[in-house]
């Protein structure tokens, strides 16, 4: 009888109904350890896992890996395959930006002073924003193409709209943390919301802005990278090309590219970042 | 820290404003940018503006919500719904895993990654072992962060059969190396305190790790790989593009044989998952703080 009353305490402690000992972290603990039980059920373990035959081509891509292709014509094909993968994610982000400034502005809902308009207004753009970032870019390059053809612009576009919406969350979250003593003093001298946006807030909240438009550059050049695969030019494109003629010498070659280009930009804007912190 | 060539260097870094000078090149890039891809005939900037183009992208609109289709829509049939649910099902299995993996790898891993770690600032620098084994994670974070999810995945997918494995190791290897970057920030930024107070009570090195540094770092850690869950999600569409399963794989089956409102259920599943792991992971950051 003690012993099913010991239990049934514990149970409930596994359970978390005691906050004193199982607080939140342990709740956590609990959930993520059942989480990753339950994953493990999902995977069909009847079927060999390891691709028979596959080590040696494991070996052969390792191989690779120390060897890339570096005759002069390649470097050529991967130096321009890089640029391109710049101007595409940099005109991305040229529309990504003013568009999440214009949908980050009007969802913070800084611009309405009655609030009966303000809730549904803000509710109705943060859904918005919130589809638009909730499907992956190469997802979006995918409709684009299949819409409007292959073409530079449908990868721009891809990156655009998701990038659109993650910087206009951002950016509208930004503009809400701005401190209020500041626009207050604005308001007294009888400026409207629209001078207190434009002469209060965007001049306090553009250094994190800023910060964070440098952040997403770097994340828009990995993304460009890979938009290759449904087609749209760059390196990504190459790599697919040179993988399906199991040419695994340029595959690393162009896998490098990337590393260093993305390295090279995490630099720039973690300097940018950096600055703008200190 | 308040030497007088510190805050020269400061002043200097203020009159050459990083900032500006990269908004400045940034320019200069968006214009050459522009000018390369408004130079190629097939720019697509032309069809955008065009009525053709537009008719193209409504028909495809209206192919989507299965317009003009002979056969019943597939987001009006339940048995497309529920195999659209079981796959779903897998792809939140898969981001879990791949959860799962970055996790352990980056928990393995992080501490020689940090650059001091409490106050060993010193020893660090005698030991030519933990020097070198910090090159040798860090390098393996920059390459792992370097190569996309889908590019690891192309090459992940090589030595296992099809499925949910794969692409959740493929997931897993790339948030490896952004996660445990971060957390190897994180511990370079702990408060050295509890450490110091730790080694001066006489703690061994093993000692101070697991009650200097583990428990200040863990909230940190655990938070950041809660949101690099809610980034998985989205990308396990992407991973099943090249094989690994999951909604991606049927997503680029439906594509390719032109079931455009299968690929409308699709896509309201995925926003769906999407959806639900943001608000269970928002949720379960609350619990960490």
């Amino acid at each position: 009888m003690a012993r099913s009353a010991d239990s049934t305490i514990s149970n409930s402690r596994l359970l978390g109904l005691n906050p004193g000992l199982l607080g939140g972290k342990g709740l956590l603990t609990v959930l993520m350890a059942g989480a990753f039980l339950w994953s493990l059920t999902a995977v069909a373990w009847r079927e060999p896992v390891l691709h028979p035959g596959g080590l040696g081509s494991l070996a052969e891509i390792l191989r690779a890996a120390v060897t890339p292709e570096m005759s002069p014509s390649f470097l050529a094909l991967t130096l321009e395959s890089a640029w391109t993968t710049v101007a595409y994610a940099v005109a991305g982000i040229c529309l990504a930006a003013p568009l999440g400034l214009v949908l980050g502005a009007a969802a913070s809902g800084v611009l309405f002073r009655s609030r009966g308009l303000a809730v549904p207004a803000v509710a109705g753009l943060r859904f918005l924003l919130g589809v638009m970032r909730a499907i992956h870019e190469l997802v979006w390059a995918w409709l684009f193409v299949a819409a409007l053809g292959l073409s530079p612009m449908a990868a721009i576009l891809a990156l655009a709209v998701p990038y659109g919406g993650i910087l206009g969350r951002i950016f509208a979250d930004i503009l809400n943390d701005v401190p209020e003593e500041p626009l207050t003093a604005l308001r007294a001298s009888g400026a409207s919301e629209l001078k207190v946006l434009l002469y209060g807030r965007l001049p306090m909240a553009l250094p994190d802005m800023l910060g964070y438009g440098f952040y997403r550059l770097e994340c828009a050049i990995r993304a460009v990278a890979i938009m290759g695969f449904v087609g749209v030019g760059g390196l990504g494109l190459q790599v697919q090309l040179s993988f399906d003629d199991l040419l695994y010498r340029e595959v690393w070659t162009l896998l490098y590219a990337i590393i260093g280009l993305v390295a090279l930009v995490d630099a720039w804007s973690s300097w940018v970042r950096r600055s703008l912190v200190t | 820290m308040s030497s007088p060539t510190r805050t020269e260097a400061r002043a200097a870094r203020r009159r050459t404003s990083p900032a500006a000078l990269s908004v400045a090149a940034f320019l200069v890039l968006a214009a050459a940018s522009w000018a390369y891809i408004l130079s190629d005939d097939d720019s697509g900037v032309g069809k955008l503006f065009s009525a053709e183009g537009w008719t193209a992208a409504a028909r495809f609109v209206g192919d989507l919500a299965g317009r003009g289709s002979e056969s019943t829509p597939a987001f009006l049939r339940w048995d497309k719904w529920a195999e659209a649910a079981s796959l779903a099902y897998r792809t939140l299995a898969m981001s879990v895993l791949a959860i799962v993996f970055a996790g352990v790898g980056v928990m393995l891993t992080f501490l020689p990654a940090a650059r001091r770690l409490g106050s060993d600032d010193a020893s660090t620098a005698r030991r030519p072992i933990r020097r070198a084994l910090f090159y040798v994670v860090r390098g393996l974070f920059i390459v792992t962060r370097g190569i996309p999810e889908l590019l690891m995945a192309m090459i992940v997918i090589f030595f296992f059969s099809p499925g949910i494995v794969p692409g959740a190791i493929a997931l897993g290897l790339h948030n490896y190396g952004i996660v445990g970057k971060l957390a190897a920030e994180v511990v370079e930024n702990l408060d050295p305190r509890p450490a110091r107070a730790l080694q001066a009570a006489g703690a061994s090195s093993s000692q101070v790790l697991f009650y200097g540094i583990v428990p200040q770092a863990l909230p940190q850690l655990l938070t950041y790989l809660l949101y690099r869950w809610e980034v998985v999600i989205r990308t396990t569409i992407v991973v099943g593009f090249v094989g690994a399963g999951g909604l991606g794989r049927e997503f680029r089956l439906d594509m390719s044989l032109f079931r455009y409102t299968d690929v409308a259920l699709l896509l309201v599943w995925y926003v769906l998952l999407v959806v639900a792991v943001d608000l269970v992971s928002a949720y379960l950051r609350r619990l960490v703080r």
